[in-house]
């Protein structure tokens, strides 16, 4: 009876359908779980407090605060209030915050905090609205002289537009005697952001406040940062207001643009909002747990990726097996190379992974060329096989202790990584290439060892990317993919590489 | 660069030439006709010339086997009032592990190489067997004693010492392919073709040499003793497919290698049996095995005898 469905069928569908789904998973892993191809291990994560306080003068409260939104460089990791008796409601189209409460006697506090991520795929965009073109008239004769003498300084420059012009005027050192005369003699940055906008509306461009918080470490409690937006040229620029250099830093968080306030108190006097900023540095598959949360995933929970670093590290470390695994069966199968052991090879480059590529060769070399000395004078003694190789399990060990020692005394990495290579498969490589060499003669063994060492390094070259190691680990799926190619290698039929060399006499006499 | 890729075939060519792949052979011909279970069958020499002996077929007689360490000191035990016997594992492969006396006396034994060794040195050799160092995968193995082959003498100039033998590849019981395996100084006397002993190709309906390969390439003289190889023919053709094709019944196995060689006194007997032959059979014929194997799956009767079988082997042509 023929079979219906053969074998190759069978496994074909199956990998396709396992493809499917790895590409589904790593998809939905990028989406919404933020995972990366980059093994960027790290992430930097800003925790921003803002503290909103006030006096209540006895009518219900309504506060409202202008939050940051989704911007250029940055993604919202979680937020949180903390306002206990209030109401809270969140306005997320317009991204404003609003607490409600009945009249209260004490002081007030309120917190919002919001934990921020580095992200390079945060698109923030800004709803640009139309400003209102007005200007600024000025009666005042002797002010208007000092304004115009300021417009003649900033219009004798000429790079950069006029408002980033003028903020570097204003910031000049030494001050021109002109904006000597017109800025008061205690500046701050608020006085100095209304001074701005009021000489931008005397020339009729558009001019607000931003505030927001610049990242920056080891701030506590302190009041909005603020910058400078004008309208030019058919768009909003943003400028610094202490130096006039344009465009937003990327470490800016904006909370309130445009016509809309920062901080709305009705029912209390005396409102202020201060801000603290945390700098902390987070794994970036902790945060894909929070994130997960955030979105409200519960999928997340029964991965690798919820479990505990160390857990996941082991994890790591294993997940990194299949693709060595496939890499030993073609060389095997499709390539026709034969090693000394079927894994050998795969341990191998596992133990140059942990001691390093060049000072792993050596050692290895060292060790399997004392292995050898040793054990062809052990030939001599005519041991049994059992204790012989259990001899050579021990002189393994003691080459390796001696190694390290020596390694370590005379600062040597080269012998220090020495106890990175598996005992027992180092021990049965030396048998191995002995017994080879007894019976097939130098060449055999030689070859032998040679092919060992190519496909170690081959996979090494493979499995020693940070790349494909994060990529394995973070997007596991793939492993059932790489199971289904092994399977399907299962049923390869067609020649070896090596065998088109073998048997290649046969075609030539044709 | 283009040399190098000169030494290599395409797929098609080889496809064409009938040419089997290890991984076709593995999993299109062994997995599919050879059951597992019965890999033991040829695997322990001791349970393979049981078996034979059974069915008549020739096999070097068995004069003892040590199974324990504790027996091995008193192996000479065994082998009292012969001159000459054979020490093998057997679960070896590949001639690893046999030791050959040709004399002995008091203690000190000369081997076929004319090498002499201590009693002690015999008794560590057989004590090495029964650890395993010789047999698959390393497990605890025994030590086979049994009758020295008297060589025929005619192949004596067409190996450098040690015993020419002939490996027939047998297919569903069908005698497919065959080769005659010849020692050379480089092969250490032994009959490997990876060792570099000379692989001599045979037609099935004769037994003349066809083709001969040392290394892969084909060559017309022995390099040791510079015998015209293609005047090589092996005697007793027919018994030597016979016992190929009853091996089919006797183990089971749809694909087999048996390697015979040819006794002075008993003709040719068997010496054991592989259920994974290896393909350099096709080298030595400088043809494609799968074409064969195509053609007694395709045309070959099925449900003869072994001897109809040898008989319809014998009457194809060329």
């Amino acid at each position: 009876m023929k079979r219906f469905f053969s074998v190759n069928a069978v496994l074909t569908t199956l990998l396709v359908l396992s493809i499917i789904f790895a590409a589904a998973a790593t998809y939905y892993k990028i989406t919404y779980w933020g995972f990366s191809f980059k093994p960027s291990e790290r992430t930097d994560v800003w925790t921003i407090d803002a503290k909103v306080s006030f006096v209540p003068n006895g009518d219900p409260i309504d506060v409202s605060l202008s939050l940051p939104s989704v911007q250029q460089g940055y993604k919202i990791l979680s937020e949180d209030v903390v306002a206990n008796g209030y109401e809270i409601q969140k306005d997320e189209k317009n991204r404003r915050l609003s607490l409600k409460s009945k009249a209260h006697k004490n002081k007030q506090n309120l917190y919002y905090r919001v934990m921020l991520y580095d992200t390079e795929d945060g698109k923030g965009k800004f709803y640009e609205e139309a400003p209102q073109k007005t200007k600024i008239t000025v009666d005042d004769e002797q002010q208007k002289v000092m304004v115009d003498d300021i417009w003649r300084l900033v219009d004798e420059q000429k790079s950069g537009t006029r408002a980033e012009r003028l903020i570097k005027l204003l910031n000049e050192k030494p001050l021109s005697p002109e904006v000597d005369a017109f800025l008061p003699v205690k500046n701050t940055t608020r006085v100095m952001a209304d001074k701005i906008i009021f000489l931008l509306g005397t020339r009729g461009i558009p001019a607000r406040v931003i505030r927001g918080v610049m990242l920056s470490e080891k701030k506590r409690m302190l009041p909005a940062d603020m910058m400078i937006e004008a309208y030019e040229g058919s768009k909003w620029i943003v400028y610094d207001i202490n130096s006039g250099k344009a465009g937003l830093p990327k470490d800016f968080i904006v909370f309130q643009r445009g016509g809309v306030s920062l901080l709305d108190v009705s029912g209390g006097y005396d409102s202020q909002v201060r801000f603290s900023v945390i700098k902390s540095v987070v794994s970036s598959f902790k945060m894909a747990g929070s994130r997960a949360k955030y979105d409200g995933s519960r999928l997340f929970n029964y991965t690798i990726y919820d479990l505990p670093t160390l857990e996941q590290n082991t994890l790591k470390w294993l997940m990194i097996f299949p693709l060595g695994i496939l890499l030993v069966v073609i060389l095997r199968n499709v390539i026709g190379i034969s090693t000394m052991g079927t894994f050998t090879p795969m341990l191998v480059a596992m133990s140059l992974i942990k001691t390093g590529f060049i000072y792993g060769v050596l050692c290895f070399a060292v060790i399997i060329g004392l292995g050898l000395a040793v054990r062809t004078m052990l030939t001599r003694l005519n041991l049994l096989l059992v204790p012989r190789i259990s001899a050579v399990v021990i002189f393994v060990i003691l080459i390796m202790q001696m190694l390290t020692v020596f390694g370590y005394h005379f600062d040597l990495k080269v012998a220090a990584s020495a106890v990175f290579f598996p005992i027992i498969i180092t021990a049965w490589i030396i048998e191995r290439a002995c017994i080879t060499w007894e019976e097939d003669g130098v060449k055999n063994a030689t070859k032998q060892i040679v092919n060992t060492v190519f496909v170690a390094i081959i996979t090494y070259f493979v499995i020693s990317s940070e790349y494909i190691r994060h990529i394995m680990f973070a997007f596991n799926e793939w492993n059932l993919v790489i199971l289904l190619i092994v399977m399907l290698l299962g049923t390869y039929t067609g020649y070896r590489l090596t065998e088109l060399k073998r048997f290649a006499p046969l075609i030539k006499d044709k | 660069m283009v040399d190098l890729l000169k030494l290599f075939s395409y797929p098609k060519l080889m496809h064409q030439a009938g040419v089997l792949g290890m991984n076709s052979r593995n999993h299109n011909i062994i997995a599919r006709y050879n059951k597992r279970s019965l890999y033991p069958l040829v695997d322990d020499k001791v349970k393979t010339k049981t078996l034979a002996n059974g069915i008549d077929i020739n096999t070097p007689r068995m004069i003892g086997v040590v199974e324990h360490q504790y027996e091995v000191k008193d192996f000479q035990k065994l082998v009292e009032g012969r001159k000459e016997f054979v020490v093998k594992p057997a679960h070896g492969s590949q001639g690893k592990g046999v030791l050959v006396i040709k004399s002995y006396d008091k203690g000190l034994f000369i081997t076929a190489s004319g090498k002499t060794l201590t009693f002690k040195e015999v008794y560590q050799h057989i004590s090495n067997i029964l650890s395993g160092l010789y047999s698959l995968g390393g497990q605890y193995d025994v030590a086979l004693i049994e009758e020295l082959v008297h060589f025929s003498n005619e192949f004596k100039n067409f190996s450098y010492q040690g015993i020419p033998d002939v490996r027939v590849i047998v297919y569903k019981g069908y005698p497919a392919m065959a080769m005659m395996r010849l020692a050379t100084k480089e092969s250490e006397g032994r009959a490997n073709l990876h060792q570099g002993a000379v692989g001599v190709g045979l037609n099935m309906q004769t037994g003349k040499a066809v083709n001969a390969v040392s290394h892969n390439q084909p060559i017309l003289i022995h390099p040791d003793t510079g015998v015209d190889l293609m005047t090589l023919q092996v005697p007793k053709w027919r018994e030597h497919l016979m016992i190929g094709s009853q091996a089919y019944e006797m183990t089971g196995l749809g694909y087999l290698g048996a390697d015979i060689v040819l006794d002075k006194e008993r003709g040719p007997m068997m010496l054991e049996l592989n259920a994974r032959p290896g393909l350099s059979v096709q080298i030595a014929n400088g043809r494609g095995l799968q074409t064969v194997l195509k053609k007694i799956d395709e045309t070959y009767p099925q449900g003869l005898s072994a001897e109809q079988r040898v008989d319809y082997v014998l009457k194809q042509a060329k």
